[in-house]
């Protein structure tokens, strides 16, 4: 992960980015309006047909995009809900999938200039993976009170069309005709996969490979705890040969 | 089964509890912002392990489904991936084009033969 910060700035362009809350509002709104907002429309439709295979069903759907904002460790909170799996599996497996957001805050926060504490717990929340890159571009504004306008705008554009989309993922799995109904199951197959194909250095790759390996007999033999068991065998066997080990 | 709103009690709870310890890691990272350490060993051994947990997901969702998805042979399933990988790579790693194709081609193979 990168851990970069904009103090510094970039002084070539800053006459051009936006100053003040308003104007980061409305240019934050507009970048989320372009590639972020497709893969997110194709993503959270996914999410929304695997709430309504597993019974979880589109309106508590719609609420978890919106509550959890992570997609990860609510397609985790899917799975495990339909394998039966008890509710401190689910806590865990959870914890875990989406832990990312902790140094994702911790190098974010502090580049906004949220003063109160409601105010940085409701930025912290409206961060997903996608804001905290495109805030942390050097193409972000660089005065303070714009960046907390450009992630609000960003971030809360990103969250109605993935509200919208899990909704109409959930309706679709239920009308369309079944290998279209089927189809939006597998876009959240996919999008792992790609997530995963991206990822660089040798400790994560190693963790990523030994996670889907030992995760066929692992979540064979334990479905409700199987995903806890494979994050701690992959992310030691990652850990203990990466680089910095 | 408990229902609320048409809503089963199981379900509601899962959401719940997913919402829960999701936010932790949030709240605990905008409040201890400047205090902490991200860069140590306990640190990257959580960051592992959470790919590891989404590598786990991938088989999960690829290879051992358990919904709807089981009713489509592997080897579509695994088609659709590889081409979706293929895709994502031949793209310079687009994310659209991966999970368009790989979405695509295995419409493709349910329809013609699942």
């Amino acid at each position: 992960m990168v851990h970069t910060t904009l103090e510094g700035g970039d002084p070539v362009k800053a006459t051009t980015k936006p100053e003040a809350f308003k104007g980061g509002l409305a240019q934050g709104a507009g970048h989320a309006l372009g590639l972020p907002a497709l893969v997110l429309f194709g993503s959270m439709t996914g999410y929304g047909a695997l709430a309504h295979d597993t019974g979880i069903g589109g309106g508590l759907a719609v609420l978890s995009t919106v509550l959890v904002w992570g997609l990860p460790g609510q397609i985790v909170m899917a799975e495990l809900y339909a394998a039966g799996a008890d509710l401190v599996a689910i806590a865990i497996a959870v914890a875990m999938a989406n832990m990312r957001f902790f140094p994702m805050a911790v190098a974010l926060l502090p580049t906004l200039g949220a003063r109160s504490t409601p105010a940085r717990l409701a930025q912290s929340h409206l961060m997903s993976a996608t804001s905290w890159a495109f805030v942390m571009r050097t193409a972000a504004p660089e005065a303070k009170p714009a960046r907390l306008g450009y992630h609000t705008g960003f971030a809360g554009t990103c969250m109605a069309i993935a509200a919208t989309a899990t909704a109409i993922g959930a309706y679709a799995a239920a009308e369309l005709p079944k290998p279209f109904a089927l189809s939006l199951l597998f876009i959240n197959a996919c999008f792992f996969l790609l997530l995963l194909a991206d990822i660089r250095g040798r400790g994560a790759l190693v963790a990523v490979a030994t996670g889907v390996v030992a995760g066929i007999p692992i979540n064979l033999a334990f479905p409700d705890t199987g995903l806890i068991l494979t994050g701690i065998v992959g992310g030691t066997v990652g850990f203990l040969t990466s680089d910095k080990c | 089964m408990l229902t609320g709103f048409g809503i089963p009690l199981s379900a509601a709870l899962a959401v719940s509890i997913a919402v829960v310890a999701t936010f932790a890691w949030r709240a605990l990272g905008a409040l201890l912002t400047h205090r902490i350490n991200t860069e140590g060993a306990v640190f990257r051994w959580f960051s592992l392990a959470s790919y590891a947990v989404l590598a786990g997901l991938l088989t999960r969702l690829l290879i051992l489904p358990t919904g709807g998805l089981a009713s489509v042979d592997l080897t579509i399933r695994l088609g659709a991936a590889g081409i979706a990988l293929a895709a994502f790579f031949l793209a310079r790693r687009s994310l659209l084009a991966g999970i368009a194709a790989g979405t695509a081609s295995f419409a493709a193979g349910a329809l013609l033969l699942g």
